[in-house]
């Protein structure tokens, strides 16, 4: 328990940077659709002369981003975006940082099984994402409610942040197994990020090249696709079982090559 | 009883050498030195005895126990103060050593201002903002706090100033007499002459030999640097117990043991423009003490 609490506080601050991001992220794209909201079907058209290589950057896609639905569907991106960098990141940082600052000396001498601290890490970790997640949820019912003139779509914003926990879980098991199994501990962090933006890039390069798109099961951002759920309500569940094997693998992972290793400094 | 009992552990990092074929034990209530020069593989041993890191082959026990496979149950009696001291920097000192505590059952909180004022250490201070001594002195709270029956502590006095160095030799040697077993790791040997009852050496990943500091101590070998006033022969200073004699000019070094008396009236009969008495460094003790068992 009390590595859970140190570890709570220890992220603390990072934790409110992040979700105080977010809410701006928020803030700010709803403040743009009030704008565009105002255009109406005009901006429809302008974004189509967009070539489809910036849309699929933009995340547009074929999304009517004139209704807040699909206005926040598009936003829906950047959150996966932003909060699978968090996840990544602390995931690998939380694992790799005994070593990295040079504290594992302290803290694996104590009398405790290293699974048991893995335990306590990853759930300081499932705590973080959920506070991130939570954030998300209520700054996107309360600034959509705000601008939005037309039907609630809570349900819609219900759905797609339950798809969001879903990737950040499997971003925060690959980071954590990533630092698990490491060498190098410094890079770590920087690696899982950069894993992270491959897997980003490559979701961006699917939309626009279909003939790729056996690729889809490779990227986590393409397996709860906004449009999907903002049409069809559900979830894919090739892609459940994907995260639910990708989360397990990388869980699994991490507890065994932490067990296992030479702890340097 | 042996507290620790250390049977042909090696530790290869890939090919890399670690330590090769180690064993000695320590004896309850002893107090161990384990001297030898940087890279030789003291931390290694330590830190597989600790299950930081996982021995290549044979095994360490530590109060009977295997110290891998029952290592979380038997670390609750030891205490360890590593050879480099790093905590949470925005950790304040109390806070840190209070979390130290939390992880041993029936702790007596009075002991940490207990240790704190005989090491003379600022608790409410953040640790980013402690000189290396004062992180030593966390070390050493955080080491000693929780009453352990094995005290391990790798190159203990680095950082810290004469006067700490004494407060701290004493509040070791309290701990002997409170039934601690305690192993001591160095590579100043005059340290190790002062606290040890035995020593085992280790140079190159492999223990040279296993001593008892009586043996050594009689092995008490003086450095002596000297520049003459006047021209002497080479060989002026080579007299019985006399090692690794160097003369450049009018200048000499070597390392003397006896009776020091001898060589002071060597000395007193010429004329001398300096002179320097002082302990060898271990590599220098080393090297004449196995150019002579070879």
């Amino acid at each position: 328990m009390n590595i859970l609490i140190r570890e709570l506080q220890a992220n603390l601050k990072s934790l409110t940077i992040w979700s105080t991001g977010m809410i701006f992220l928020i803030y700010a794209g709803m403040i743009k659709y009030s704008g565009f909201a105002g255009a109406g079907e005009s901006v429809n058209e302008l974004f189509n002369q967009f070539p489809s290589a910036v849309k699929s950057i933009l995340g547009l896609g074929n999304l009517d981003i004139s209704s807040i639905a699909g206005f926040y569907a598009v936003f829906y991106l950047y959150f996966m975006l932003l909060a699978g960098l968090h996840a990544v990141m602390l995931g690998a940082e939380i694992i790799s940082k005994e070593e990295h600052d040079k504290t594992a000396d302290f803290l694996f001498v104590k009398p405790v099984l290293r699974s048991k601290i893995v335990t306590y890490k990853l759930t300081a970790v499932l705590f973080n994402i959920l506070v991130l997640n939570l954030t998300t949820l209520i700054a996107s019912l309360v600034f959509v409610d705000m601008f939005n003139t037309g039907k609630a779509i809570d349900n819609i914003i219900f759905q797609l942040m339950l798809a969001l926990f879903i990737i950040q879980l499997i971003f925060a098991a690959m980071g954590a197994g990533i630092a698990a199994v490491t060498k190098n501990i410094k890079k770590a962090t920087s690696l899982s990020a950069a894993i992270l933006m491959t897997a980003f890039i490559i979701s961006v390069a699917i939309d626009l090249y279909k003939k790729i798109d056996f690729l889809t099961y490779v990227t986590p951002f393409k397996y709860f696709p906004a449009a999907d759920i903002v049409m069809t309500s559900s979830y894919k569940t090739s892609s459940l079982i994907i995260s639910f094997i990708l989360i397990t693998f990388f869980t699994f992972i991490t507890y065994l090559f932490m067990d296992k290793r030479d702890i340097q400094i | 009883m042996n507290v620790i009992e250390i049977d042909h552990l090696s530790k290869y990092y890939g090919k890399a050498r670690g330590i090769i074929d180690v064993s000695f034990t320590v004896k309850e209530g002893e107090i161990y030195g384990f001297i030898g020069p940087n890279g030789a593989g003291k931390s290694t041993t330590i830190r597989t005895l600790l299950a930081l890191i996982y021995p290549s082959s044979g095994n360490a026990r530590i109060f009977g126990k295997d110290c891998i496979k029952e290592g979380p149950n038997i670390r609750s009696d030891i205490g360890y103060l590593p050879s480099e001291v790093f905590y949470y920097d925005n950790m304040k000192v109390i806070d840190l050593l209070k979390y130290s505590a939390s992880f041993y059952k029936n702790i007596d909180q009075n002991r940490i201002y207990e240790l704190a004022d005989i090491m003379d250490l600022d608790l409410k201070r953040k640790i980013e903002d402690l000189s290396y001594g004062n992180k030593k002195k966390v070390g050493i709270v955080q080491g000693l706090l929780h009453r352990p029956r094995l005290i391990i502590l790798d190159e203990p006095t680095s950082g810290l100033d004469p006067l700490m160095q004494q407060k701290f030799f004493d509040l070791i040697t309290a701990e002997n007499e409170h039934g601690a077993t305690i192993l001591f790791s160095s590579h100043i040997l005059s340290e190790v002459q002062k606290l040890c009852s035995r020593v085992a050496i280790i140079k190159e990943g492999r223990i040279m030999s296993i001593e008892d500091i009586k043996t050594l101590r009689s092995n008490n070998y003086k450095k002596f640097k000297i520049d003459m006033d006047e021209t002497v022969s080479d060989d002026y200073f080579n007299i019985d117990g006399v090692a690794n004699l160097y003369a450049d000019q009018n200048s000499f070094s070597f390392l003397f043991k006896g009776d020091i008396n001898k060589m002071i009236d060597i000395i007193h009969s010429k004329k001398i423009n300096n002179l320097i008495v002082e302990e060898p460094a271990l590599e220098e003790i080393f090297m004449h003490y196995y150019e002579k068992e070879a």
